[in-house]
């Protein structure tokens, strides 16, 4: 499996309407813009809704971290139906249940503690992904 | 008396987070649904037509639906085509930009000045085409009555709280499994009242309300209004009314 292939697939849920969603995608950006861009590809829900082949290849042949936004689950279930292996699946209500201090608020602009929230998950799947990794992933990551 | 589900205009955006016209039509989206037609629009996340029920699937067939993509793969488009209903309008943004000579934006997570740019002209669109799909006589803006997103008392339990949840039930039409949308709503108001189907003329009335939510086929009216009053037949005897 070359570098390419072993990209841990992140997939948020795409969320529109609530503020939770908004923490998925913010979590989801954090992990694959700052904190493991080598080591992670995020990829849109909504190929995976159309059913796009190239998507679908990539969750089947790779390991995916979900990051779901309400208990529908979305990512989680589509990444199933696609045949995708889910190494991690994050609900971001059952982390926000244990940091209740970091209440999320705003759709289109999320608030301080919305986005400290969205750094706590990204954090603990970053963990997920450096114990899949290993040490060359922690590497990457310390000029990421 | 209940309340029906309010036909507004849905709007889909792919969120398309990969690129920044993923971002752009989610933004253009939510200052169309929160801003420039608040009260008149509605949204639904688009992975729920899969992972949702039947009544987030039911979304494009109630309300007249414009989508919104990023690119040229049209997820929400196709998306919506294939599990709920044909889309009233389309908008690419990358299409729409290039029409307007405006450049592509940058910054999926933080769009740039071009990236903003691009979600009010964007907005702007979308705006123009609720207002042609809304009647004339509709005011553009007006957040002056209730109008809230909320569907009805009987939004299934469970649902995103975004616009989906439209009550669906199933009904054997000429030895068919046809979804009749917001029934048992239309039944209760119709009960309450005064209504009688053994009244042509109030049966008549029954059937005009079922119409306004759902497409009843001429050459199958007969059939659809037989089996309605049968199941509003069903609906007294379950709710105890004479």
């Amino acid at each position: 499996m070359n570098a390419h292939e072993q990209r841990i697939v992140v997939v948020p849920c795409s969320g529109i309407g609530k503020t939770f969603g908004s923490v998925s995608r913010e979590a989801a950006y954090d992990v694959c813009d700052e904190l493991r861009p080598g080591a992670t590809r995020l990829l849109a829900l909504s190929k995976l809704v159309l059913g796009e082949e190239e998507a679908r290849e990539r969750v089947r042949n790779g390991r995916t971290v979900t990051i779901d936004g309400c208990k529908l689950m979305c990512a989680a279930k589509l990444v199933a139906q696609s045949g995708g292996t889910i190494v991690r699946e994050v609900a971001v209500l059952d982390v926000y249940r244990q940091h209740r201090d970091l209440k999320p608020d705003g759709i289109a602009d999320l608030n301080d503690a919305g986005k400290q929230l969205a750094r706590v998950i990204a954090e603990e799947v970053v963990k997920t992904i450096d114990d899949l990794h290993g040490s060359s992933s922690a590497g990457e990551a310390s000029h990421a | 008396m209940p309340k029906l589900p309010e036909r507004k205009v849905g709007i889909i955006a792919c969120s398309g987070e990969e690129l920044a016209e993923g971002t752009v039509a989610r933004l253009a989206t939510l200052k169309v649904l929160h801003d420039l037609r608040r009260g008149r629009t509605v949204t639904i996340c688009l992975p729920l037509f899969l992972a949702g029920g039947e009544g987030d699937r039911a979304f494009a067939r109630f309300h007249p639906t414009i989508t919104v993509d990023g690119c040229d793969l049209r997820c929400a488009a196709r998306g919506t085509e294939m599990y709920s209903g044909k889309p009233t309008a389309s908008l690419v943004v990358s299409d729409l930009l290039a029409e307007a000579g405006l450049p592509a934006p940058a910054g999926r997570r933080c769009l740039n000045d071009a990236g903003e740019r691009a979600v009010a002209v964007t907005a702007d669109r979308l705006a123009q085409l609720v207002d042609q799909v809304l009647e004339p006589n509709d005011v553009p803006g007006d957040t002056t009555a209730d109008r809230s997103l909320a569907l009805s008392d009987e939004v299934p339990v469970g649902t995103c709280s975004c616009g989906s949840g439209i009550p669906v039930t199933r009904v054997a039409i000429d030895g068919r499994t046809v979804d009749v949308l917001a029934m048992a709503l239309i039944f209760r108001q119709f009960c309450e009242s005064g209504g009688r189907v053994d009244d042509p003329a109030s049966a008549d009335r029954l059937m005009a309300t079922v119409k306004i939510y759902n497409e009843v086929p001429p050459v199958a009216e007969a059939s659809y209004r037989e089996a309605i009053l049968r199941e509003y037949k069903e609906f007294c005897a379950r709710e105890g009314v004479r």
